[in-house]
């Protein structure tokens, strides 16, 4: 176990160069300049270069360089040993400089948020995703789990139908239909709740349930499937024979199996939630990570994209190696 | 059983702990939506309009627009004084005594030369840089600083040099102070020497660009890097806690991509004209999210009001004026402002939709270069080509039957009534005979011999449908044949730098009020020209208004070039003029403008009918309103307002300047 948890951890910084690279190579294709926007004035030949110089747009492969020096903690760990740091240090001290903070993983400023450093977005951003994505997931498997067993419990009755149909409706429907029509229900016409504010907990009930949907829906088939195998199992079988209550059989016995697919599907189904929920970000106005996602592409924000796609491929990979730990330690057959 | 629960239980664990963290939002007398998040609160960086608002609040100028007069006049602002040379190069401005920054300390001249020096680095690189040359020796100190960047970062080769690039940095504020013509005598006048005369520099002087920072803490962060020579900036200072501002406000809070909360500044000079204690700005994105926050009550301000239902919205504000039809026609000719005569109307929630018009105008470009960057030889080069092109769109119907938003008409590129004393040129008008003529003339009679005709235009915003509509008015009525090319944003930028089109979609919003902040663009040596327009002309009659002092045959000079681009030369076709849609109740907000030159500030806002809101809501005699605009009774022209307006300022979004 410790084994594998060393070895997953010592690909990380591998898969992070070859996403880095990858992602760059394709960020540096879009077309237009990322210190063009729409609309502006086009300032004189001489500020775009002054302005490209800044921030090393010039060339592919010293942006390539500087941002992985500054990225990785290259350069943090460089100016430490060689003393930079301090001297530098030193000399704002000297100068009566408020000390700047200083990173060890500097994702640079955002070009868009021209205030901001793609750091400081991302921790502003990411606790806020974490909470609407974890509180979906939770949603998603208790409705979906609950629904799944209650649809295999009596497969083909009507039960099973109407689960079935609330399913297909839930993984067919886009967000933007179903957060619109809760919006409409809950704040709009019963009072329910602010539109606009993220005022507390209660606030993210709404966007949370929006978001579950298609994995409740997908997460009940899932349980479906494997339930219905399950029961037919020869080991369920023998539980029945034992004289075990129905509900047992469900939940003590069959369920255990059933649950390994689910629980599989929950690591990227938690990375997903966690980031992929543009919509329902923009729906309910929460301030998450999904919007940089669409936004810093269209504005080619190179900086926050490169951002945002590695704490998303960090994320994955750790969730993949925390759902294969959970799996080993619930299934000792998996070695 | 338990081992497959427990990862859920991780998960609500770690949901609480993450929910518990999530602060409350603050309380506020008012509350708005401020089209998108702001960008930066650094005014010399600043290039997008909600940027520009909440600078209006934050921070003052040494002049102040008047967002609620009809004249060019402007307001005193850090400066409660100032005189004009009579050759109008050299402006003098007396700051007053009591003007302050929100930590109490005193804004002085050198204030003003620390920011606008800051503009004028090729290191800090903003888009209003090309402003700050029409102070002398501003463009040469520029060039030099970029000269001397590029030949240390040369000679360096990635070698830090500390002491030179401390060497260069003084060599640099030497020469700022020897070869610009920007001085402070003593400690309360600021001189300005200019490179020429320039008719709209008080404008100018009222314009975000020119507003000061606090300098002891933005230099701070700021220190010349040893490797390029180059002063970097750390933008920290432009947050809270650090942010010190001028103006009627001063920044509390700003949580990114949540919320901004400015607070009433006690150190400013005028208290008497701040009508809010505190504004509140969330961060909505989505245009349905917008409006619902506004109708259940959230919001007492949404700047811009961009749904599809929007133009529903409109409609349903004209059936109630047609309810009270009498009472409407009355005030309106009691020369009333639209503002003015809804608070006089009973209350009704549709009367909560507001449509103003702006600075800003859509219009078609068309590339007057004689070939194609493919190589192709291109008709629009000839403009009869282009005259017979304008003069067969039925402008009317893209207003009414596609936008639908209470946009008018363009003839001219100016909107009408937005610079005082200046008046456009007619233009071509609606003539399918005349155009076919001209097409005949050209040597494409019937549209014969003409090669397909490409529309560019990007995706979103409803360019598409305006679009098609132009392409059935050019086949149907002069048989020529055309096909629509749509591309994203970013490219559309790029093919237009390069020329790469025949005709594209385009759209302009002022800066300041005059004309050359329209007509400018069509320079031959501008670099927004993308139209590759090259007139000798046109050139010389913009250089002949240049250099004109008096101010009514200058405009006609102006108005001489306009005529000849919206008449003859046609290098690019207006189509109408923009209007910005917004929701607020009259009844209970105050301080938002109507007049044409849409540039809101946000420091004037105000809440009618609570006391407790503002400490003491000041009134111009006579009338238990805040103020309105006087309107010229019959005969009287369209209202003409002051206030700085906004060129290339970026229209944000999904609305239709997109």
């Amino acid at each position: 176990m410790l084994r594998l948890i060393l070895a997953r951890l010592a690909q990380l910084p591998l898969i992070l160069l070859v996403i880095y690279t990858a992602t760059l190579f394709l960020a540096w294709q879009i077309p237009g300049s990322p210190l063009d926007t729409p609309e502006a004035r086009r300032p004189p030949e001489e500020v775009i270069r002054a302005m490209e110089a800044q921030y090393k747009l010039d060339s592919f492969w010293s942006f390539y360089w500087s941002y992985l020096d500054n990225a990785s903690g290259v350069r943090f760990a460089r100016e430490y040993i060689t003393g930079d740091a301090e001297r530098q240090l030193q000399a704002a001290r000297d100068a009566g400089r408020p000390v700047l903070q200083r990173r060890v993983f500097d994702f640079g400023p955002s070009l868009q948020y021209e205030d901001w450093r793609v750091s400081e977005i991302i921790s502003a951003s990411l606790p806020v995703s974490v909470a609407i994505g974890a509180l979906a997931i939770v949603i998603a498997t208790v409705v979906g789990v609950g629904a799944g067993v209650v649809g295999a419990a009596k497969p083909g009755s009507a039960l099973d139908a109407a689960t079935f149909v609330i399913a297909l409706i839930g993984v067919s429907l886009p967000s933007f239909v179903s957060g619109t029509v809760l919006l409409l229900v809950f704040p709009v016409t019963l009072g329910w709740g602010t539109i606009g504010k993220l005022e507390g907990p209660g606030d993210l009930i709404l966007p949370a349930i929006t978001l579950s949907l298609p994995f409740a829906a997908y997460i009940a088939r899932l349980t479906r499937m494997g339930m219905i195998e399950a029961l037919g199992a020869d080991y369920v079988r023998t539980v029945r024979a034992k004289g075990v209550r129905p509900a047992g059989v469900l939940f003590r016995h069959a369920l255990k199996n059933a649950g390994l697919p689910v629980l599989s599907y929950l690591g990227p189904a938690t990375a997903l939630a966690v980031t992929g929920s543009f919509v329902v970000e923009r729906l309910f106005s929460l301030p998450g990570m999904g919007q940089h996602f669409v936004n810093a592409v269209l504005n080619k924000d190179l900086f926050l994209i490169i951002g945002v796609v590695l704490v998303f491929a960090a994320l994955l990979v750790v969730l993949n190696l925390v759902v294969d730990v959970l799996y080993r330690w619930i299934d000792p057959r998996i070695s | 059983m338990w081992k497959l629960v427990l990862p859920v239980l991780c998960l609500v664990v770690l949901l609480l702990g993450v929910g518990l963290m999530e602060p409350a939002a603050p309380k506020a007398d008012l509350v708005i939506i401020n089209r998108g998040d702001c960008n930066t609160l650094d005014v010399q960086r600043m290039s997008w309009l909600q940027d520009f608002r909440v600078a209006a609040a934050l921070y003052e100028g040494l002049l102040t627009a008047d967002r609620f007069s009809t004249s060019n006049e402007k307001l005193p602002g850090v400066a409660e004084s100032w005189t004009v040379s009579d050759d109008g190069l050299i402006y003098t401005f007396h700051l007053r005594k009591d003007a302050k920054w929100s930590n109490g300390k005193p804004v002085t001249p050198e204030d003003f030369r620390y920011s606008w020096r800051r503009a004028l680095l090729p290191d800090l690189a903003n888009d209003y840089a090309t402003l700050f040359r029409l102070i002398e020796g501003g463009a040469e100190f520029y060039k030099w600083r970029a000269a001397e960047l590029k030949r240390f970062e040369t000679e360096s080769a990635g070698v830090a040099r500390p002491v030179e690039a401390q060497k260069l940095w003084q060599e640099t504020l030497r020469r700022f102070d020897e070869t610009v013509g920007l001085t402070a005598p003593d400690a309360h006048t600021l001189v300005v020497r200019l490179v020429r005369p320039v008719a709209y520099f008080t404008e100018m002087m009222a314009f975000e660009a020119f507003f000061p920072i606090y300098p002891p803490v933005v230099e701070q962060f700021e220190q010349p890097s040893s490797v390029t020579g180059r002063l970097e900036f750390s933008s920290e200072w432009a947050r809270p806690p650090l942010l010190v501002s001028n103006g009627r406000f001063k920044l509390a809070s700003w949580r990114f991509k949540r919320d901004m909360l400015i607070v009433r500044n006690e150190h400013y000079w005028n208290q008497a004209d701040i009508h809010a204690n505190s504004i509140l700005m969330p961060s909505v994105s989505d245009p349905n999210a917008q409006v619902m926050a506004f109708q259940t009550g959230t919001v007492d301000w949404l700047t811009d009001v961009v749904p599809d239902y929007r133009a529903e919205m409109i409609e349903a504000k004209e059936a109630f004026y047609r309810e009270h039809w009498d009472d409407y026609q009355k005030l309106k000719a009691r020369g009333l402002d639209p503002v003015a005569i809804d608070r006089r109307l009973p209350p009704d929630p549709r009367k909560n939709i507001h449509v103003f018009p702006t600075f800003g105008t859509y219009w078609y470009n068309f590339n007057c270069l004689p070939t194609l960057p493919d190589g192709r030889a291109n008709p629009m080069a000839d403009s009869k080509v282009r005259r017979a092109l304008s003069m067969v769109v039925d402008k009317r119907s893209i207003v009414e039957n596609i936008r639908r938003s209470g946009e008018t008409v363009a003839e001219a590129i100016i909107p009408p009534g937005s610079i005082s004393g200046y008046q456009s040129p007619p233009g071509l008008g609606f003539d399918v005979e005349g155009a076919r003529a001209l097409l005949t003339e050209a040597g494409y009679p019937g549209g014969v011999g003409l090669p397909v005709i490409e529309i560019l235009f990007n995706r979103d915003g409803g360019h598409d449908l305006i679009a098609q509509s132009i392409k059935r008015d050019w086949e149907m009525n002069l048989g020529v044949s055309v096909r629509l090319v749509q591309k994203e944003i970013k490219v559309l930028r790029n093919d237009l730098k390069g020329r790469n089109f025949m005709v594209s979609r385009g759209s302009w919003f002022g800066d300041y009020g005059d004309p050359t902040t329209f007509l400018d663009v069509n320079r031959s040596d501008d670099n927004n020209n993308d139209r590759g327009y090259f007139s000798s002309e046109f050139d010389t009659l913009m250089k002949a208004s240049d250099a004109e002092r008096d101010p009514a045959k200058r405009m006609a000079l102006l108005a001489q070039a306009e005529g000849l681009l919206i008449a003859d030369d046609l290098p690019l076709l207006p189509i109408f003029h923009y209007t910005s849609t917004m929701l607020f109740d009259a009844d209970k907000v105050s301080g938002i403008s109507p007049l044409p030159r849409q540039k809101q500030d946000i420091g004037l806002l105000g809440k009618l009918g609570d006391k407790a809101a503002g400490k003491t809501e000041t009134k111009p005699a006579g009338t238990a309103l805040p103020r309105e605009i006087p309107v010229p009774g019959p005969g009287g022209s369209i209202p003409v307002p002051s206030g700085a307006g906004q060129s290339g300022v970026r229209p944000l979004g999904s609305g239709g300047a997109n």
